[in-house]
């Protein structure tokens, strides 16, 4: 019953009126980040940090964590109405989030959105609050071969996964993984693919292909079907979730969450494969795959929850460990340490008002987004019925604002039409941007982890093979291959994803 | 950025006008977020030392200071961008012994900057000596137990915060030193360094004290030795090398730089600031707890200064035969 007794310290903690009102701060702003594109919670957390110093630094770390999940969910929002995704865990999001918001059912998905969001992080924060140490050893347990392979396995997943050819998706998937490699080399400082135009020598950007690929390509074509003006092809539909839709919802809420929370323990590189994973394996298992490509509310549910409930696991290395694992983490070891503390295995005995309040705080956290957020999908949907020819140059406007303010550098502006155009071929020739994206993001950290293994083995191979969590991956990976490309040869692969699972 | 951001600028924008200048100017600075870049992963000693610094800059001068990380090829990455941005104050970089001593010898012919001429250097913020940790498991405890593991068949694998950095330069000599070739085992900053080190992925690590001070007093990781000549005063049980037998020493410095031709009132401010800050009691026994010693030199020494590593350590590097390949 300790655990009860700590969390009822914690809420003891979060309640407070002034907490809960930097709660409530922290989740606004992060859900307007997250919906504006292109402005990342890091310039905002360090630039919202100032007003946190008269604080205590439960406080501080609560409206920062605010900030952080706020700005996960909000990315949600663009992903679902319009097809801009602008984290790397909202790609996901748009697969058939946009597909239902087109289908007139924006309402449902934001909602299942909003929903599936709260149950995985309220799962997600009891996890913490119960094993967080415990988790921590699994995250140790993985090392650099494991990783390599976990992502590799990843990759080929979703090559194996995505609508059409294999041999297509596998096209992308290294194509992503190639413009992945573009930049500086981050071990010997060699410039790679960067045909001496200095901008790329810190690599091609994220936001520019995302929206590129997504938001823009979609523009175009939708500017190309003269009769289908519009965002939506039907009429604004029912705003909640029929009784059908939430019941489908259901195990995929559950799977994602799974998914998530363990996922999101590994340091870098998990939370982005969380809601990704959890996509393929809706697309798997799910009743509605068949539904797939078309807007199946599993496909939302699932990768939504996945996502949220990883972004809430992944504060256990930095809480038990004290090393940050990405720069919002890295933000608030900042402003634990201007108060003086230090992260690390003993803050649970030393500062339990901080610990057990910041683990109560993200499940209050969850509460206040699904508050904030429930009510607005009514305002957010009717945005939809703005008619295109006002709607398609605002969101040029916005994306080409968000990325220019990246970096303030035009180039990042002229990457985006770039992949804009490109993004418009590929649909064109049904070669998906889901499995280059994922390449993009996964290639390098697996080519990081691969010459780290490789290093630790002095050059040996069979390292990949003689780590049981390395193996298992790598046959998983083998057998998903080999399965989709026998029945692929002979009777095409949507037959044979009908048959599977 | 954001709104926030614009806001600001719009405010800073309108102020001047009124005096009739129509440019941003010294005095105007500073008007905007500066942005300090970190050109090593979050959790090391660059990383640590930029927060506090950019706290207290932030308080001195009244604008947010955003820390920045841009990883990669030994904090070359990051001291790039930095090098090419604009030199109106409003970027900023932390210089350290990777950037601007070692590096630009272990990537010659693929760095694009010269860490001299490129860059307005500011302040030396801190000095620390390097220790070497292992991990709990590992049954490693002395630099003995260390060049018995070298020497066997499986050898040591040694994880450090990059190639170029001096860390990679103590385990190439050390290597020398015990008569067989350590592994090295490059990271992208020391904290991703030390989480793989926690966990066993890699036996031992050779960082700078102020990122390892706290898992040493944690009990995360067993201190092995200390890099400097005398036995440091914050960690009086942990022995030097030389007490252990091997002759090495190592310190390493992280400073406050920017782009080549920042306005000299604008270096003056932030020099002076900077070391108002690092002076104070506060921030002196923070200093002390991670291990380190706050810098006093002139913004013309602390050039001088990066200028001598940056001849000393060529031909160190040549005869180490160190590379980052």
């Amino acid at each position: 019953m300790d655990l009860l007794a700590n969390l009822g310290h914690g809420f003891g903690v979060a309640l407070t009126l002034n907490n809960l009102l930097f709660c409530l701060i922290g989740c606004v702003i992060g859900t307007a980040i997250g919906v504006l594109p292109g402005i990342g919670p890091v310039a905002t957390i360090s630039l919202l940090l100032p007003i946190t110093f008269g604080q205590p630094a439960t406080t501080a770390i609560i409206m920062l964590a605010g900030i952080y999940y706020g700005a996960q969910y909000g990315g949600s929002t663009t992903a679902i109405l319009l097809n801009l995704p602008g984290e790397v865990s909202s790609v996901v999001t748009t697969l058939e989030g946009y597909k239902m918001a087109r289908r007139g059912r924006a309402g449902a998905a934001l909602s299942i959105a909003a929903l599936g969001s709260f149950f995985a992080g309220s799962v997600a924060t009891i996890l913490v609050a119960a094993s967080g140490p415990l988790l921590t050893q699994v995250a140790l347990s993985f090392g650099p071969a494991d990783y390599f392979s976990l992502m590799f396995l990843g990759l080929i997943i979703s090559a194996v996964l995505a609508q059409g050819s294999v041999v297509k998706s596998i096209g992308m998937v290294v194509f992503g993984v190639s413009l992945g490699m573009v930049g500086t080399d981050v071990q010997t400082g060699q410039q790679r693919f960067t045909f001496g135009i200095p901008e790329l020598s810190d690599g091609v950007g994220f936001v520019s292909i995302a929206m590129g690929m997504f938001g823009i390509a979609e523009i175009i074509l939708n500017l190309e079907r003269p009769e289908a003006r519009s965002v939506m092809s039907g009429k604004v539909g029912s705003l909640m979730m029929t009784r059908e839709e939430f019941r489908r919802s259901i195990p995929a809420v559950l799977r994602g969450t799974t998914v998530g929370s363990l996922l999101g323990i590994l340091p870098g590189g998990g939370a982005a494969l969380a809601s990704f994973g959890s996509y393929m394996m809706e697309r798997k298992v799910s009743k509605g795959r068949h539904e797939f490509g078309t807007g199946a509310i599993e496909g939302v549910a699932g990768p939504e929850a996945a996502n949220n409930a990883a972004s809430q696991t992944s504060f256990i290395p930095l809480l038990t460990l004290g090393i940050p694992a990405n720069a919002v983490m890295a933000l608030m070891v900042g402003a634990l340490i201007i108060q003086g503390i230090q992260p690390g295995p003993r803050m649970v005995e030393a500062q339990p008002d901080l610990f057990w309040g910041l683990i109560a705080s993200m499940w209050v956290g969850n509460l206040m987004l699904l508050v904030i957020n429930l009510p607005m999908i009514g305002v957010w949907v009717k945005l939809l019925a703005v008619p295109y020819r006002h709607m398609y140059p605002s969101i040029m406007i916005f994306c080409a604002i968000g990325v220019y303010s990246l970096q303030n550098n035009v180039f990042d502006v002229y990457q985006t039409v770039v992949f804009g155009i490109f993004g418009y071929l590929c649909s064109k020739l049904r070669l998906e941007a889901a499995p280059m994206l994922i390449g993009f993001v996964l290639g390098p950290m697996m080519e990081e982890h691969l010459r780290r293994a490789m290093l630790l083995s002095r050059g040996d191979p069979m390292v990949f093979l003689e780590r049981p969590i390395s193996a298992t991956m790598l046959a998983i990976a083998f057998i998903a291959l080999v399965a989709m490309l026998l029945p692929n040869v002979r009777k095409g692969k949507d037959s044979a994803l009908a048959e599977g699972g | 950025m954001s709104w926030a951001v614009g806001r600001r600028a719009l405010l800073a924008c309108s102020v001047p006008a009124f005096g009739g200048a129509t440019r941003a100017s010294a005095q105007a600075w500073p008007s905007q977020p500066i942005r300090l870049i970190v050109p090593f992963a979050p959790g090391g000693t660059t990383d640590i030392v930029a927060r506090l610094v950019a706290a207290g800059l932030q308080e001195r001068l009244g604008v947010s200071v955003v820390v920045e990380n841009r990883a990669g090829a030994g904090a070359t990455v990051g001291s790039e961008m930095a090098a090419r941005a604009a030199p109106d104050g409003t970027t900023l970089v932390m210089s350290n012994i990777a950037s601007h001593g070692i590096s630009p010898s272990v990537y010659r012919g693929r760095i694009r900057y010269d860490a001299v001429t490129d860059f307005t250097h500011i302040a030396l913020v801190i000095t620390n000596p390097t220790v070497w940790v292992a991990n709990r498991d590992s049954g490693i405890r002395t630099l003995a137990d260390a060049a018995a593991r070298a020497r066997s068949a499986s050898g040591l694998d040694v994880a450090t915060s990059g190639a170029g950095s001096s860390n990679h330069l103590m385990v190439v000599r050390m290597g020398q030193l015990v008569g067989k070739e350590l592994n090295h085992i490059p990271f992208r900053g020391a904290g991703p360094a030390m989480q793989a080190v926690i966990a066993g992925q890699v036996p031992m690590m050779s960082d700078s004290l102020p990122s390892a001070s706290s898992h040493i007093r944690q009990g995360s990781v067993v201190p092995v030795a200390m890099a400097s000549a005398e036995r440091h005063p914050s960690f009086p049980d942990v022995p030097t090398f030389r007490e252990q037998g091997f002759d090495l020493a190592s310190d390493s410095w992280f400073g406050l730089s920017g782009p080549a031709g920042i306005p000299a009132p604008i270096v003056e401010r932030l020099h002076r600031e900077t070391m108002a800050f690092i002076s104070t009691p506060a921030v002196r026994a923070r200093f002390a707890e991670l291990g380190g010693t706050p810098g006093t030199m002139t913004p013309a020494a602390y050039t001088e200064f990066i200028r001598s590593e940056v001849a000393t350590w060529a031909p160190l590097v040549q005869a180490s035969g160190a590379t980052a390949d």
